[in-house]
């Protein structure tokens, strides 16, 4: 009965894992649009109107993309709370973490939602995920330097739950582009919203009924 | 002897100058054809008949049947333009242009009858001979391929009316415009269940629909930002920068192209090149309206942004 259910926890572990494996790949792919350098490729396309207007608008926005692709990675690797025979691999991999949101990501994240595409609906909400990814993160940071890893550990859950909004965002596009068809900016208000407020919510959930 | 070919060289050379000027306002410069040979000796004639005549053509045309493979008949229609560019007394030459194809004819006058016979150069298997008959301002007739085999509607039908092209950036689709596009049917599967519960699947298709945003940006006249365009969708894109073309007589080859732009009256295919006639504006709109049309396409349904 126990192998049992260890047996089921080890194969969910193995389903998130090449779960996860697989969208980091495509974020990957996503990343690497941008590479080698090219102000007028991908999303870049239809974002001249800043690129022209903000001198700073790039400089913010290639921070983010080179940033996120790592802080997932890292974030993963830490979240997984093993050393794997590497000394203080956790440790390490939550510092690059912490670091690449607080200085780098989430700034130049909130920075961008002032000018995201689908008017001020997907504006208010980019501007509020950028702080909340940017607080929760400096808060698990904080608990950590305090030793007080249960607290670090539910809030690092947040975190990173608002960083998967990278993916989740993305994944609902699909769905709901696939299902409804709608006029691209209307998706990108729904998606704006769809991506972290689920993904919160789940996580909030986890922590209070299942005490994680 | 001598004498008198030196007084006739020059005087040829005084009536091609004085020629030349005249020819100049009736061959635009995109006309590739305009025989630079014959013109000098043989004085035009019927400069009152020159220009473009545009309208419809029509046959039957042979169709396969796609669920048992038959053969029918079923008809074609299609938006053609004659330009007359010069009538001499043997000759005439102009040139044909249907659905993005531009071939140049050659042919004859009959002054009495009123009638051409024009034919084009033979050397694409859709060329043929035109047989129309000029009636005021009106050109009707018929077309016959030369290689029947080679072509699914070998014999056709003109009517055409002698039209001034101007090029007007005001022109717009008009209100009451069709919006679908029939021609590019998308197929997917769906799937229903009948009363026993057993479900069924079967393949349809949904044709795309404009939105009225086609009626209301004019890419010829005012200058596209992006926020204008980031909500469009591609077939939108592709009609609101279409239009700049269509202004411009740009002879669609694409039938979802055709099919808006023929339901208007100002349009006439004139040229499969307008290129170098587009304003300064609406280059800069029709750039935009590209990399936004390839955004739509490389992003809408992927996963991304």
């Amino acid at each position: 009965m126990l192998s049992a259910k260890r047996n089921i926890s080890r194969l969910s572990k193995i389903l998130l894992i090449t779960g996860f494996g697989y969208f980091f790949w495509l974020m990957l792919k996503i990343t690497l649009e941008y590479i080698p350098f090219n102000p007028n490729v991908s999303f870049l396309m239809i974002k001249q109107t800043e690129v022209e207007q903000k001198p700073e608008y790039l400089y913010f926005f290639y921070t983010h993309v080179y940033t996120s692709i790592f802080i997932l990675l890292s974030g993963f690797l830490a979240i997984l709370r093993k050393d794997f025979g590497v000394k203080n691999f956790h440790k390490n991999m939550g510092k690059i973490y912490i670091f690449l949101i607080l200085i780098l990501a989430a700034p130049s994240g909130i920075y961008m939602g002032f000018f995201a595409n689908g008017g001020i609906l997907s504006k208010v909400s980019f501007v509020i995920l950028g702080i909340l990814w940017w607080c929760s993160t400096f808060k698990a940071y904080r608990l950590a330097l305090q030793r007080k890893f249960k607290d670090h550990k539910q809030w690092m859950w947040r975190s990173f739950a608002f960083t998967l909004s990278a993916i989740t965002l993305r994944m609902w596009k699909v769905i709901i582009v696939y299902l409804f068809h709608p006029d691209p900016m209307d998706v990108y208000q729904i998606i704006a919203w769809a991506g972290w407020v689920p993904n919160i919510l789940i996580i909030e959930y986890l922590i209070t009924k299942k005490q994680i | 002897m001598k004498i008198v070919n030196y007084t006739l060289i020059s005087l040829l050379t005084v009536s091609l100058a004085s020629c030349k000027k005249e020819g100049k306002t009736n061959e635009s410069g995109k006309d590739s054809l305009t025989a630079k040979k014959d013109s000098v000796i043989i004085p035009e004639i019927h400069k009152e008949y020159y220009g473009i005549y545009t309208g419809e053509f029509f046959g039957a045309e042979k169709m396969i049947d796609e669920t048992d493979g038959s053969e029918y008949e079923g008809g074609t229609y299609k938006k053609i333009s004659l330009k007359i560019n010069r009538i001499t007394k043997d000759s005439v030459y102009g040139q044909s242009i249907v659905s993005g194809n531009q071939r140049p004819f050659r042919g004859i006058f009959n002054e009495t009858s009123g009638s051409f016979i024009l034919d084009e150069p033979g050397n694409d298997k859709t060329d043929g001979r035109f047989e129309v008959k000029l009636k005021g301002d009106s050109l009707t007739g018929k077309w016959n391929a030369f290689n029947k085999t080679a072509v699914k509607a070998p014999a056709k039908d003109l009517k055409l009316v002698k039209k001034e092209f101007v090029y007007n950036p005001n022109f717009m689709l008009d209100k009451d415009s069709n919006l679908v596009d029939w021609s590019n049917p998308k197929e997917f599967v769906e799937k229903y269940t009948d009363d026993t519960g057993k479900t069924e699947s079967y393949t349809t298709s949904k044709n795309r629909v404009a939105s009225e945003a086609i009626f209301k940006l004019n890419a010829s006249k005012q200058k596209l930002t992006e926020k204008d365009l980031k909500n469009l969708r591609k077939l939108d894109l592709e009609i609101i920068k279409n239009s700049v073309f269509a202004r411009h007589g740009y002879s669609f080859k694409k039938e979802t192209y055709r099919n808006f732009f023929e339901q208007t009256d100002w349009y006439i295919p004139v040229s499969n090149n307008v290129d170098h006639d587009l304003s300064p504006l609406e280059k800069e709109n029709v750039a935009l309206l590209s990399r936004f049309t390839k955004y739509a396409e490389d992003k809408y349904d992927s996963f991304g942004r």
